[in-house]
């Protein structure tokens, strides 16, 4: 299968290391990876901020770039959300889009892994994969738990996940809220990397590096020991320290 | 009307005091997980809400004419039907009615219709003494303050405030915090007022169109202490309040205060048919923008909430932001999707004042697609004008940017430019980021490069 | 035009489409063991409830619970003179009255207004009494409402679940925020609960 990488801009220019680590994953696994190299951005931080009208640009470049693929993966459940709720025109892409989670585990259907991270690790439910592409099971609703990123760090050797206070509660980083709002983003923030301290967590994890950038300025201004890392990284980690 | 700070300044000041956030937080999140557990006793909790929803899809659909019958039955038990195209007609005909009867003095159970309409002030200036008498509304009637919380009015009062606000109103000694000594107090202090006014009004959870009957929900009875001392009862509601038939009463009990509160049900649920005799009872039916929300096809189903809050506890910015931060009658997500129709202008910060996480539509008992609408607001405030002028700008050059690849990737050094230019600190600077927050260290090469290096060696 | 025609109008041009009611949900059929659900419910929401054979073992706890009240009003077993201005129930220790029903799922008793002898009173007593026969719980609020529209019409008509209470101050929950400080339902067993009191 030929599957389309898409990297999304912050992770291209932010993180390279979490596309390396989704490609190289993607390529372990027998898929054929390419990178479109005109690709830029989703249109999010537009469309988000009242502004969907003008991204029209930024559409047609990722039909133009993508359209082709049996496939299209991203390491972002935000951005594949923003394409499948948002993208105008007439393409499969909506169909055919995958945050990385998923993809591996309902098209690649994944049974196990050859990754070792020794580590204690807390899991930071991105609100857009889990609530908007249903990586797991949210816990407002009253249905049967599940949970699709739980299901494939178990196959992580030496990993243990940590428990939370609240398991799926918004760091606060939603996009330009993070500057528009930024006392209650903060606030967000700080309150989600102390519920993970708190429960030993050396390292958190999520599908989405944004989420993971704001929780990482924050660690890192409080000096914190507690670091981050895209689920992609862990996955494809063999770390054997 | 003067200028009000937006939710984004009003959020910076509540959070000056973090200890008082997380108190805040903690309390409503305490709430939220009561109607975790309430909700997980009903079997069928999900097919509940989608039920309900129905009902309410069905409502809006038909609402001239359950509007119509209910009139027609209400009339026929009984009681004076009156009909206020905004807020201005809705208090007239509340004075109107106390004024025929020379009533200067009035208590009032819970109402964020009469909050919405400002009927408080507007009795206050023609001289008419109004009592609150919801316990948390009290509180905050007493302090000068609107409520914070539909359902819990003063949940951001501690009690060590209340108690003061206690003493210096109501007389109870000073340092005197125990919320049991605080709300007997309160007790004797409202039933002088229940006793001694001759007109009551009440809000209205429930109007049934089939039976001209309305529901109202309290826990402390205030609302039935009132009425049924009075000589004249005045409900007010808002049109979007009708259901078709009182069996659907028996889907909405189960769902609202679960919701709410996590509680199986209030206290009381009081279903007012018939004036006691010799009393007069009014209903006033209230438009206030509603009929003209009713024709925004992607707004329209905000109008089935049934104001149980939910919402409110479950967000985790309005945990962390306090009610009062969203200036208006109601507040939380709810009201950032409800507000903006009353006044785009002085509301149009509302919808922004969300990570669009969307825990919100998941709690909702009537499946009210909330976060999506906050979406869809942002993008009308936008198109309709409300957006400033650099925001604007700036998003329209990060267009232009993020549509062209050759100027994407040439615009600058990798990552030190996009944190300057892109996507996220646009129009606010570097500064609001990095005030309490570290940038990330600019990597060596985006992604692009390394993939154009490594793939070319690997494929050359 | 009036504000009535203005407001219908409007409604009438913006309303979507019809939309069909849902079915509801099916009433949960009768029988089962509705009252000791009733009972743990009621319980836990502040409630006592007992389950008692007849009238003299009713008086005697009541006795035992409330020495003290002394204007009670008793619409049980006596028939109460008519109370023509409610303000007079102010100084009401007890309001002793019968309901139609309770339900399980929580706790609500159903009174309608000729079970009152005045609205005010299940409000204004400072303790209140309901006495049901066991066998009336219905198991939830759609089995309420089949009751309730078969029923005598009514003016007026509340489900009564517990205390009047209030968490309003720092979420604590207190016990008697306007109405009653206490509520004690009866719940009347066997052949006694047939002898026909209403």
């Amino acid at each position: 299968m030929r599957v389309g990488l898409f990297i999304p801009c912050y992770i291209d220019q932010l993180y390279p290391q979490v596309g390396v680590a989704t490609l190289q994953l993607l390529e372990k696994l027998g898929c054929e990876v390419v990178y479109p190299p005109d690709q830029t951005c989703c249109g999010q931080p537009m469309a988000n901020s009242g502004f969907e009208h003008l991204t029209g640009g930024c559409n047609e470049l990722f039909i133009k770039n993508f359209e082709d693929f049996d496939y299209i993966v991203a390491p972002s459940g935000s951005c594949v959300l923003h394409i499948k709720e948002h993208l105008h025109g007439d393409t499969g892409i909506p169909k055919k889009i995958f945050e990385l989670v998923e993809f591996l585990t309902d098209i690649l259907k994944i049974e196990h892994l050859e990754a070792t991270f020794p580590h204690k690790v807390g899991l930071h439910q991105s609100c857009h994969g889990q609530r908007g592409l249903h990586l797991a099971q949210m816990s407002e609703l009253m249905a049967a738990p599940f949970s699709k990123l739980e299901r494939l760090l178990s196959m992580v050797r030496g990993l243990e996940l940590i428990g939370l206070d609240r398991v799926d509660e918004c760091c606060g980083f939603g996009g330009t809220f993070c500057v528009a709002e930024e006392a209650v983003s903060v606030k967000m923030g700080k309150d989600r990397c102390a519920d993970h301290i708190k429960h030993g967590a050396e390292f958190i994890t999520a599908s989405d590096m944004s989420c993971l950038m704001h929780l990482e300025g924050i660690l890192r201004r409080a000096n914190s020991n507690v670091r981050v890392k895209h689920i992609a990284e862990i996955l494809n980690s063999n770390d054997t320290a | 009307m003067t200028q009000h700070k937006d939710h984004a300044a009003l959020a910076a000041a509540f959070n000056k005091d973090e200890p008082r956030v997380d108190w805040h937080d903690q309390t409503l999140w305490w709430v939220r997980r009561k109607r975790d557990i309430a909700a997980s006793k009903v079997p069928d909790w999900e097919a509940l809400r989608e039920t309900a929803s129905g009902i309410k899809d069905n409502v809006l659909s038909n609402l001239s004419q359950y509007l119509a019958r209910f009139e027609q039955e209400s009339i026929a038990n009984g009681v004076k039907v009156h009909w206020a195209s905004d807020a201005t007609e809705h208090n007239e005909i509340v004075y109107s009615i106390l004024h025929r009867h020379g009533i200067e003095k009035m208590v009032k159970s819970k109402s964020m219709l009469t909050e919405e309409c400002h009927l408080n002030e507007f009795l206050d200036e023609k001289g008419i003494e109004v009592v609150d008498t919801d316990l948390g509304e009290r509180v905050v009637q007493l302090a000068g303050e609107p409520p914070s919380h539909i359902v819990l009015p003063c949940i951001h009062k501690k009690k060590e405030e209340i108690g003061e606000i206690f003493h210096q109103h109501l007389g109870t000694p000073k340092g005197n915090a125990d919320p049991k000594f605080l709300t007997h107090a309160a007790r004797e202090h409202l039933r002088e007022k229940f006793l001694t006014r001759r007109a009551a009004l009440t809000g209205i959870n429930f109007a049934v169109a089939a039976t001209g009957e309305f529901v109202v929900c309290t826990n402390e009875g205030n609302a039935d202490m009132g009425a049924h001392l009075a000589d004249v009862h005045i409900a007010c509601m808002g049109i979007e309040k009708l259901i078709p038939e009182r069996k659907h009463l028996g889907v909405f009990l189960r769902l609202l205060t679960r919701s709410a509160t996590g509680q199986p049900i209030t206290t009381y649920s009081s279903h007012f048919r018939r004036p006691r005799p010799g009393q007069e009872m009014h209903v006033v039916l209230v438009d206030n923008g509603r009929s003209a929300h009713l024709g925004r096809t992607d707004f329209r189903n905000s109008l089935k909430c049934i104001r149980c809050a939910a919402c409110f506890n479950t967000c985790p910015v309005y945990r962390r932001s306090g009610g009062h931060s969203y200036h208006t009658a109601v507040a939380g997500p709810i009201g950032s999707i409800l507000s903006p129709n009353f006044d785009m202008k002085k509301n149009g910060d509302l919808p922004f004042a969300s990570t669009l996480c969307g825990s919100c539509s998941n709690v909702c008992p009537v499946k009210i697609d909330i976060h999506q609408q906050l979406y869809k607001w942002r993008q009308v405030i936008v198109q309709e004008g409300y957006a400033p002028l650099a925001k604007k700008a700036a998003m329209r050059t990060m267009n232009w940017v993020l549509s062209k690849p050759g100027v994407y990737h040439t615009a600058g050094k990798t990552g030190r430019w996009f944190m300057l230019n892109v996507p996220f600190t646009v129009n606010n600077g570097l500064n609001a980021w990095y005030r309490q927050r570290e940038m990330p260290e600019p990597p060596g090469q985006s992604f692009g490069e390394w993939y154009k290096k490594n793939k070319h060696e690997q494929q050359g | 035009m009036s504000s009535r025609d203005k407001i219908l109008a409007t409604v009438t041009k913006n309303q979507p489409e019809g939309r069909d009611l849902p079915a509801l949900p099916a009433a949960s059929a009768a029988g089962g063991d509705h009252a000791a659900v009733f009972m743990s419910t009621l319980e836990a929401i502040g409630g006592a409830v007992y389950v008692v054979s007849g009238f003299d073992r009713i008086a005697t706890i009541l006795k035992e619970k409330f020495p003290d009240a002394r204007r009670i009003i008793n619409g049980v077993t006596e028939t109460p003179a008519d109370i023509g201005d409610p303000h007079t129930l102010e100084n009401v220790d007890l309001a002793i009255l019968p309901a139609h029903f309770g339900v399980a799922e929580n706790g609500a008793c159903w009174i309608t207004e000729k079970q009152m002898v005045q609205r005010a009173l299940p409000f204004i007593t400072q303790h209140l009494v309901l006495v049901l026969p066991k066998s009336a719980i219905v198991a939830d609020m759609h089995a309420a409402y089949e009751r309730i529209d078969a029923g005598d019409p009514y003016g007026f008509a509340t489900f009564i679940a517990g205390p009047s209470k209030t968490a309003d101050i720092e979420q604590s929950l207190v016990l008697g925020a306007h109405g009653p400080a206490s509520l004690t339902v009866f719940l009347l067993d066997g052949q006694q609960s047939d002898a026909g009191y209403y």
